[in-house]
């Protein structure tokens, strides 16, 4: 029982760096396999089921693969920004589940700039600029609030980003979509008004309603690969987040001024999610509505969890999970209610939440594989292990 | 009756040989200590006894019969228990629930939590380890959750018990209190294995000590035929191969200046009380002392984890006040930490990242922010040769290295950072005498370069063989300052271990 713990915890890593795209693929594959033999067991056809829900989701060519693929872009880009959020987050260390109150935070504000009477005039351009801007700076100081209060006060991330979102869940629906940004009654709108035509994001596929937000989204995806891995703060607060079990003493004792980094991540992942929440208003919705179905950050967590928290991971993931989502209608064809996709990415979690046992059990049957021949390689990963061990 | 035995026992972990063929046995009923420095492998030892460790060779008796312990649960079953430094206390529990778990009473499936509280009380009552059942276990001072851990194992019916450094989390008033819970334990018939770094502790409760060193059994003593000054001798008086090179330099102006400061530790209690001291260029000032007397408690406030309750520290004219180790830093400290692993590296990190953290951000690492690989490679190539890190391979990960070679990391790092103020809190922890001797050679070098250093050692021959002045840490308080010139390591050793005083200039 030992032995099997320690090989958990210390894994190896390094050598066999591919496990981290390998697990993922087993946790899907393994979801899959399972939300099959649900549905074999309600007497249904898992076959028939799984090409209806793939057939629609937009990740194959198919019929009506046009719309199809438009439509799983357009969720995607939604689901790989807040995926991203709790990624940067998670990178530093920093367990922050405040992006469904962040994309709600950049939707409010996205749809306020979109109808405002001084900007509605603008270019485009310039009006999405602006737009953007102040989505990023309202999200980020969203997020910000969280980490300042933990540099601050000692006050646990997790704790701090609940209780944002649900202030920002009633300040907006109950507060400034029935207050403030209520529209006039003789429009016979409800929600907010309407965005202006120059606030709206330009279609980049025609007959669809795919636009640009899937070109900003790889834009922020380079760029926040682009912060971890290439730049000073990156290489911080990746510092931070590894020697987190260590209360960051290792960075800290180097210099890594970490009380403004953790406020830093915390502001960037604000941003992250509310660049997604502006997509669902200026996108698809074009007012913020007095209902707003939301959720979306929840499933960032899902998705940075499949995607192991790197960017090109999660950018994946929220492909997958945008498809699973466009592709849910479909599978009601075959008497399957719309709600199964949800049942496979729950699964995909609970599989990725036993990664380490996975990883653990596939370096076991690798290494059984080829384990007679090299007795001198055992011999100093002993050794090594040993030291890790220490 | 002999309670337990050992014969032969050795064991080899891959770099160092921690116990080396160590036999002794231990009457029933009575209170045997081991001393011996830290790294001396009494732990290693106590380990092997409580069943968490294999022997590489040897034999252990328990009551005259030979056995063959796996795991601490075999250990329990022959009666062994042990308390651990670190109490494995699960702070929500009452004391009753903490005492029970893992055996607990019950009335079919459902836990009887009214005959555990009446065990406990029994129970507590026959050994005079006052606790009241029903306490939460948060809410309990050190002492008294030491207590719980005793009655634990004492419940599970332990005739061994060994204590492994009880008194390192004590206060002075909570040890005099375990060493008569110990002394009622004795005359219950219970075997007591102690295990301790401090002399005055173990000559106050043993029947006989077993001094290690280096993994050997330099002698068993009886208590009343042997004092401290002979213990202290067994224990650190080594004739060392290494050699210090000297080299005489002038001391310069004042780099650090420590006043009248006062540290809490993580317990809350006072661990550093008006310590004063300088420390100028161009010279190595050694702080000497027995681990636990303060010297954490300095580091962290000269780095900035633990703001001093009173006192001021100045470093290169500006006082250091409300800092974290982000402001220290900028202010021109190097810093080669006590503990490499949590402190000194990301182990998770190449060693390239590793040997530029803290440079990370200065031209030409980086440039606008943006990180600029290519010198980076170029950087960490030529401090692995330059430092000889072994293995020349710039990206593997820290945590893969060796102690020696992780050690050689940092001090390449901090060595190659702008400062003019060395902190090297035991610079050679762990250390082979090979990377000990290179550590040595570096601080020299840096001495020569007029660099400030302050060495925070337990090692006795490496305090002499730096050092320019010595300060002599007991119990939180300069006790002491002499020069490696006017004291020997007898001297030295008393000093460290409270029982002689210098009244020196104390600055």
């Amino acid at each position: 029982m030992k032995n099997i713990i320690k090989g958990i915890m210390y894994g190896h890593r390094e050598k066999y760096w591919w496990l981290t795209i390998v697990v993922p693929l087993v946790s899907i594959l393994s979801a899959l396999v399972v939300g099959a033999v649900f549905i074999w067991s309600t007497g249904r056809s898992p076959v028939t089921a799984y090409k209806l829900m793939f057939g629609a989701s937009g990740l194959f060519p198919g019929p009506y693969w046009k719309t199809h693929f438009a439509e799983m872009l357009l969720a995607s880009s939604m689901y790989i920004s807040t995926g991203l959020a709790f990624a940067i987050a998670a990178k530093g260390g920093l367990f922050s589940i405040g992006a469904e109150g962040q994309f709600l935070v950049g939707a409010i504000v996205a749809a306020y700039f979109g109808y405002a009477k001084p900007f509605a005039n603008l270019p485009t351009v310039v009006h999405l600029t602006v737009i953007f801007v102040m989505v990023i700076i309202a999200g980020g100081l969203w997020g910000a609030i969280a980490g300042w209060l933990k540099v601050k006060k000692g006050i646990h991330e997790v704790i701090t980003t609940i209780m944002l979102n649900w202030i920002a869940t009633y300040l907006i629906a109950d507060w400034l979509v029935t207050g403030p940004m209520k529209a006039n009654v003789a429009t016979g709108v409800s929600g907010t008004p309407y965005i202006t035509k120059t606030a709206k994001l330009p279609i980049i596929l025609s007959g669809t309603r795919l636009n640009i937000s899937i070109i900003i989204i790889i834009v922020v995806t380079y760029l926040t690969w682009f912060l971890l891995y290439r730049t000073t703060v990156g290489f911080e607060i990746r510092a931070m987040g590894y020697t987190l079990i260590y209360n960051m003493e290792a960075p800290k004792a180097a210099g890594v001024n970490a009380d403004i980094r953790v406020v830093q991540t915390m502001f960037i992942s604000g941003a992250v999610a509310a660049i997604g929440g502006s997509f669902i208003i200026l996108g698809i919705l074009f007012q913020y509505p007095p209902v707003f179905e939301g959720g979306y950050g929840f499933d960032g967590i899902a998705v940075a969890l499949i995607g192991q928290n790197e960017p090109l991971g999660v950018f994946l993931a929220g492909m997958l999970i945008g498809g699973l989502r466009t592709g849910a209608t479909a599978v009601q064809l075959a008497h399957i209610p719309k709600t199964f996709p949800s049942i496979i990415e729950g699964l995909i979690v609970a599989f990725i939440a036993l990664q380490e046992l996975v990883r653990y059990l596939i370096v076991k049957l690798v290494e059984s594989g080829k384990k007679k021949p090299a007795d001198k390689n055992n011999l100093t990963k002993a050794t090594n292990g040993g030291t890790a061990n220490e | 009756m002999k309670a337990l035995e050992l014969k032969g026992i050795t064991k080899q972990f891959p770099n160092v040989l921690a116990n080396d063929n160590i036999t002794f046995s231990i009457e029933k009923g009575e209170i045997f200590s081991i001393v011996g420095e830290n790294g001396a492998g009494k732990s290693t030892l106590m380990k092997i006894v409580y069943g968490l460790y294999t022997p590489t060779s040897g034999e252990i008796y328990v009551f005259e019969k030979k056995v063959d312990m796996k795991s601490p649960q075999d250990a329990i079953k022959l009666k062994v228990g042990m308390v651990h430094q670190e109490f494995m206390l699960i702070p929500r529990f009452t004391v009753a629930e903490n005492i029970v778990l893992g055996d607990e009473p019950h009335r079919g499936p459902i836990f009887d939590f009214r005959r555990a509280v009446r065990e406990i009380k029994e129970l507590s009552e026959k050994y005079g380890l006052k606790v009241n059942p029903t306490d939460k276990v948060a809410n309990l001072p050190v002492g008294t959750q030491q207590k719980v851990e005793i009655l634990k194992i004492l419940r599970r019916g332990a005739e061994i018990l060994i204590f492994d450094e009880p008194t390192a989390v004590l206060t002075p008033e909570e040890t005099e209190d375990l060493f008569k819970t110990l002394l009622a334990l004795k005359e219950r018939g219970k075997t007591i294995l102690f295990i301790s770094h401090k002399l005055k502790e173990v000559m106050t409760i043993s029947d006989r000590i077993a001094v290690l060193r280096r993994g050997k059994l330099q002698g068993i003593v009886k208590k009343d035929e042997t004092n401290e000054k002979e213990l202290a001798h067994m224990m650190i008086g080594r004739n060392v191969v290494l050699e210090i090179p000297k080299a005489d330099t002038k001391p310069g102006p004042t780099v650090l200046s420590v006043e009248n400061l006062t540290v809490r530790n993580h317990r809350g209690l006072i661990g550093l009380k008006g310590v004063s001291f300088d420390v100028h260029s161009g010279e190595i000032v050694a702080i000497a002392g027995v681990e636990g007397n303060g010297q954490t408690e300095l580091v962290n406030a000269l780095v900035g984890f633990t703001r001093p309750t009173r006192g001021e520290i100045t470093l290169n004219g500006s006082t250091m006040k409300m800092v974290t180790p982000y402001n220290v830093r900028t202010k021109g400290m190097a810093y080669i930490p006590e503990d490499r692993k949590r402190r000194g590296l990301v182990l998770p990190f190449k060693v390239k990242e590793n040997i530029i953290m803290g440079q990370h951000s200065l031209y030409p690492f980086s440039k606008n922010g943006i990180v600029n690989d290519p010198a980076i490679d170029k950087f960490a190539t030529k401090k692995l040769d330059e430092f000889d890190i072994r293995p020349r391979n710039i990206y593997v990960k820290a945590g893969n290295l060796s102690g020696g070679n992780q050690q050689k990391v940092i001090v390449a790092r901090e060595l190659s950072m702008n400062h003019n103020f060395l902190l090297a809190s035991q610079p050679t922890r762990g250390l082979d005498i090979g990377a000990m001797e290179f550590v040595y050679n570096h601080l020299v070098e840096e001495k020569k370069k007029g660099i400030a250093i302050l060495l925070i050692s337990l090692e006795l021959s490496e305090v002499l063989g730096l050092a320019d002045r010595i300060l002599v840490l007991y119990e939180g308080e300069i006790v002491g300052e002499t020069t490696p010139a006017e004291t020997n390591e007898q001297e030295l050793g008393l000093m460290m271990l409270g029982l002689k005083r210098k009244e020196g200039a104390v600055k």
